[in-house]
């Protein structure tokens, strides 16, 4: 992210020490990506909770001090919930079948109109463990995906969006430094409206005198705002030519019809399936080609880049261990990866793929968070 | 006021190669959330598992595709300042419904904004609303590309619903007409929601999807699934926009568009 919405842009991106910057928050979101792909490509327990614990692991140590950080704990009880949804959806709804019951609930069938489902019966200890296993592998995804959410800071991600999102990553900015403004401003116009003598708690009454003198103050700065951004350059017409401008647009809608075509094409059987493939990936690539080529047109500079650098291609080719290993794993000992549920037994640990996965808790030793992870204090914020 | 309106543009414009790419995006995401619906027995996504996934990779870049068409010469620094306040509005009134199981408190705001703004802005507020709550709560995640581009199209249709005429009676026609959309669109995105993450969500028993099924199939676990899980919720989703537009869009129509007044899109 270009600094250059200048009334607002110091407030809301804290300056980091180049010295010790922590690790790229795109790193992280592709170590996290990797991993939560080796989760999904298992339904193995042990594997499951190894991801987790890995995910849990770099968490605690590599983790700032920053709003953003418990997430991984919120995504945590996330995960757990959905193990217990997925559980209370095999007894009721029912779903794969074995020979030791544990008990048996009285049993509904539905009328054809209602679908015809049958509800409750047996419940077998083969078919909750299949449902157990399926919601862990949910849950471990989702712990991965909380697991980036902790550690990737967003306004650094924020500033890596590609050029041609400008505009709108600069809405996006302008948001997020507006809306603590917001709570402020509710507070001081009710403070203005009790030294009035109105405490009235009506709906309505509140609607007039907090609501909307609440929503003109918003809008009237961000008037105020749009009228500052102007004056320092900002959305003149940046100098790209008609011909440059016509390419990037062809090369857009060219990307989109392609996907278009392509995921329609998946949907029947009337294309051939690598037809349609060559589709999807050809739109695909015209519509990042498009979007790189429109970031390169754009005559922005930027302020201090945010590059990536050795310790963030580690991070994610530690990540890539963990898939690596699972595809591995699915080669040489494709049982380990989907242990059987019917009959009962103690699933085995694949080691290639359990060896993966321990290599993606490298990051913890690779970059942990310092006893004072110390951002230089933002400039010129009062 | 309508002539007032009238006279001095209170929409940012839309060109017509961002037109084309909304439309084509909406078939793209029409197929990205129905494809479980969809797909044909012996087709290709039928034989794969590595479906759900695509999609959900190549939604975002679809998005930031249509982002771009649009922001090229359309975005102005007016535009731009109120799509981050009103953003900031949408992010903040997020966390109210996130309490109890089915208050929705954001849709209001897009189908208002999207209304008075234009299909345009509505398409970019519901994108960066969503996204940006998302970044101040913590809450990216898979679903995220999905609320984005669901939300963003319940903002773009309420800009496309068709003009009301200023008097009176026109006011009352207006606010009944965005209530009526709000339901709808609240049903329909709460629909489209469970369609997305169903294949994730359940895959055995009952309600869960069968690969290459076909409709008739698909579609009657797809409702017992809805009905199941998430049918008290989009009801409440809808109710409470409907209460929330007809209480609150007096108001807010006439805050929004003295704002579009003195923005004065040219």
């Amino acid at each position: 992210m270009p600094p250059a919405a200048p009334s607002e842009a110091p407030r809301v991106l804290p300056r980091r020490a180049p010295v010790r910057a922590a690790v790229h928050p795109a790193a992280w979101w592709g170590w996290a990506l990797l991993l939560a792909t080796a989760a999904g490509r298992t339904a193995n327990p042990w594997l499951l909770l190894l991801v987790a614990a890995v995910a849990g692991l770099v968490v605690t140590w590599c983790r700032g001090d920053e709003p953003w950080s418990g997430a991984y704990r919120v995504f945590l009880f996330i995960g757990l919930s959905a193990v217990a949804v997925r559980m209370a959806f095999y007894v009721v709804f029912g779903g794969s079948d074995g020979p030791t019951v544990l008990f048996t609930l009285p049993s509904v069938t539905l009328p054809d109109w209602a679908a015809g489902f049958r509800l409750g019966g047996a419940v077998t200890a083969e078919g909750a463990l299949a449902a157990a296993y399926d919601g862990l592998r949910l849950a471990t995804l989702l712990v991965c995906v909380g697991a980036a959410n902790a550690l990737a800071s967003p306004r650094r991600l924020l500033r890596s969006v590609p050029a041609a999102l400008y505009e709108v990553s600069v809405a996006v900015v302008v948001a997020l430094s507006v809306a603590p403004q917001l709570v402020e401003s509710v507070g001081r116009v009710r403070r203005a409206r009790a030294l009035r003598g109105n405490t009235g708690r009506s709906p309505a009454n509140l609607m007039r005198t907090v609501v909307a003198p609440v929503l003109h103050d918003a809008l009237d700065r961000s008037l105020a705002l749009a009228a500052a951004m102007a004056s320092r350059g900002y959305g003149r017409a940046a100098g790209v030519p008609a011909p440059a401008r016509r390419a990037t647009g062809a090369s857009l809608l060219i990307g989109l019809l392609g996907l278009c075509a392509g995921a329609y094409a998946l949907l029947g059987t009337a294309t051939p399936a690598p037809l349609a493939w060559s589709l999807l990936a050809v739109g695909a690539a015209a519509a990042v080609f498009g979007i790189a080529f429109a970031s390169k047109r754009v005559p922005h500079t930027r302020y201090r880049p945010d590059r990536f650098r050795a310790l963030d291609w580690a991070v994610l080719a530690s990540g890539a261990a963990a898939t690596a290993g699972t595809v591995l794993s699915g080669v040489l000992e494709p049982a380990a990866l989907w242990p059987a549920t019917n009959p009962l037994g103690v699933p085995e640990l694949p080691l290639w793929a359990a060896a993966g996965i321990v290599l993606a808790a490298a990051p913890a030793l690779l970059a942990p968070s310092g006893p004072s992870p110390t951002p230089l204090p933002p400039k010129g914020t009062p | 006021m309508p002539r007032e309106v009238e006279a001095v543009r209170p929409r940012p414009p839309v060109r017509w190669r961002a037109a084309l790419a909304l439309a084509l995006a909406a078939g793209f995401g029409l197929v990205a959330m129905a494809w479980p619906l969809l797909a044909a027995p012996g087709g290709a996504l039928t034989e794969t598992t590595s479906g759900p996934w695509l999609f959900a990779l190549l939604l975002p870049l679809v998005t930031a595709s249509v982002l771009v068409q649009l922001a090229d010469g359309g975005l102005d620094a007016r535009a731009v300042a109120m799509l981050g306040v009103m953003s900031a509005v949408v992010a903040a009134v997020r966390p109210f419904g996130a309490g109890a199981a089915g208050v929705e408190t954001v849709f209001f705001l897009i189908v208002l904004a999207g209304r008075v703004f234009g299909a345009g802005f509505g398409f970019l507020l519901g994108c960066t609303g969503l996204f940006a709550s998302a970044l101040l709560t913590g809450g990216v995640g898979p679903w995220m590309p999905y609320q984005m581009f669901a939300a963003a199209f319940v903002g773009l249709g309420a800009g496309l619903l068709p003009r009301t005429g200023g008097s009176r009676a026109g006011r009352a026609a207006e606010l009944a007409l965005l209530a009526a959309y709000g339901a709808v669109s609240s049903l329909a995105y709460g629909l489209l929601l469970n369609l997305s993450f169903w294949p994730f969500a359940i895959t055995q028993g009952n309600l869960s999807y069968v690969p290459g099924g076909g409709v008739e199939e698909n579609l009657s676990r797809l409702l017992a699934y809805t009905l199941a899980t998430s049918l008290g919720w989009d009801v409440g989703r809808a109710a409470t926009t409907v209460a929330l537009v007809l209480l609150t869009g007096p108001l807010l129509l006439r805050v929004l568009r003295r704002a579009a007044r003195r923005a004065n899109w040219a």
